[in-house]
Order: structure tokens, then C-alpha cells, then sequence
């Protein structure tokens, strides 16, 4: 199947590479399907992105490049992936991660949700560190 | 919206799963205890609109900003 997404242009898919999300995302609760979506040009971050609305897509983080031991229980034992989302800003701005929050994908089923951990402790903006140099030439 | 008035030690069971119980109202303040399935998320309102509001902000991101951040990442600190 195919579908044009704001970032990506046209993707093309294969039926089992949806992951669903039978809640949606919190605020997103319409969407429910998407795509895990590996791009060269910003990794490590990879993109949850909406089959179902060509405007949307997440950038992930995985927690573990960030914090070793990160969520270890909320994976559950094998099978499960977590990931973090992240919010990008502009030059000048830190970029963060929610870490209260992640993505828990069940790779065997292939659904997914986003749960929200008891530990208040666990920042929704958690700095990514100082943001690059602005390119050269400016 | 349904409106109950409720005491002290009073339930509300909403479904067959979830139960609602008054534990104590103090100060203005009511202490709920909340029994529900692992599936079913409780939140308090404030965390879930802050969770939201990240949520939409992280969809804001495009490309750029995200080789900008990976850059980011990968400098030796």
C-alpha cells in the first residue's frame, strides 16, 4: 500500500509493517496506525509516522543511546521495543526527549502504545544536550 | 456528564472493572483510590494535557531539526 506523508514523500508499505496503536497517541487518539520509518539523514532518530494522516509523523529516540537501563521493566522481558519521543527545536532551543512517556511496541503482535510511567521523577522534557554549530557559511 | 454526590468510603463502579472509592475528603481535598485493569490508564488530567502538549510539539519536528539534534548527539562531549 502507499500513502504520501508531509516529510517522506510516497511510502510504500507492506500490510505487516503497521504497527497499531489501539489507543492512538495521547492527544492523537484518531490515529492509530503507523509506521516505524528509519531515515538515514537523521539518525539515530527514526519516525513514528502516521499511515493515516500524510501530516504527521514523531520523531523516536532509543532511550537506551541516552540512559542504559532506561524503562528495562516497562519492556517486559523480551519482545518489546520502547522508544522516546522527541521535541526538535529550532537552532537555539534544546532539543528534549520525553522520557515520562514512551513508546512500548509489542514487536510480536505489533501493536504498540503509549504509557505513562508511575515515577514522577522522569522528566517529559529531558535535555538532548547543546544543539550543533549552525552550518558553515552563515 | 453524570453527577453522583458521594461520602467518605463510598464507591463508584463504572463497568464492570472499575471501581471508584471515596477514601477521604480533607481540606478541600478528596482522596480517590482507583481500581482498574493494567490496560486501563489513569492519569491525573494535568499529566495527560502536559503529556499532549509534548506530544504536539514533538509533531512539529522536520528533518532538518532532526540531522541538526543527531549531530548533536554524536559530537564528543
Amino acid at each position: 500500500m502507499k500513502f504520501t506523508n508531509r516529510q517522506f514523500g510516497e511510502l510504500e508499505f507492506e500490510d505487516n509493517h503497521v504497527v497499531m496503536f489501539p489507543e492512538g497517541l495521547i492527544g492523537f487518539e484518531r490515529c492509530r496506525k503507523f509506521l516505524i520509518v528509519d531515515d538515514e539523514t537523521t539518525e539515530p532518530f527514526r519516525w513514528l509516522v502516521s499511515v493515516e494522516d500524510g501530516g504527521l509523523s514523531f520523531p523516536l529516540l532509543d532511550p537506551a543511546l541516552l540512559l542504559p537501563g532506561y524503562a528495562t521493566d516497562t519492556a517486559d522481558g523480551a519482545g518489546k521495543t520502547v522508544f522516546v519521543v522527541a521535541t526538535l527545536r529550532a537552532a537555539g532551543g534544546n532539543s528534549t526527549v520525553n522520557l515520562r512517556s514512551p513508546i512500548v511496541i509489542d514487536n510480536g503482535a505489533r501493536t504498540a502504545r503509549q504509557v505513562i510511567l508511575d515515577d514522577e521523577g522522569l522528566p517529559l522534557q529531558f535535555p538532548l544536550g547543546p544543539p550543533s554549530p549552525a552550518p558553515a557559511g552563515r | 456528564m453524570l453527577i453522583l454526590a458521594r461520602k467518605a468510603e463510598e464507591e463508584i463502579r463504572i463497568g464492570d472493572n472499575i471501581v471508584v472509592k471515596i477514601l477521604g475528603i480533607h481540606n478541600g481535598q478528596v482522596k480517590i483510590g482507583i481500581d482498574a485493569p493494567r490496560d486501563t490508564r489513569v492519569v491525573r488530567g494535568e499529566l495527560y494535557r502536559e503529556i499532549q502538549q509534548a506530544n504536539v510539539e514533538a509533531s512539529r519536528a522536520d528533518r532538518d531539526a532532526a540531522a541538526r539534534a543527531a549531530a548533536g548527539l554524536k559530537r564528543p562531549t
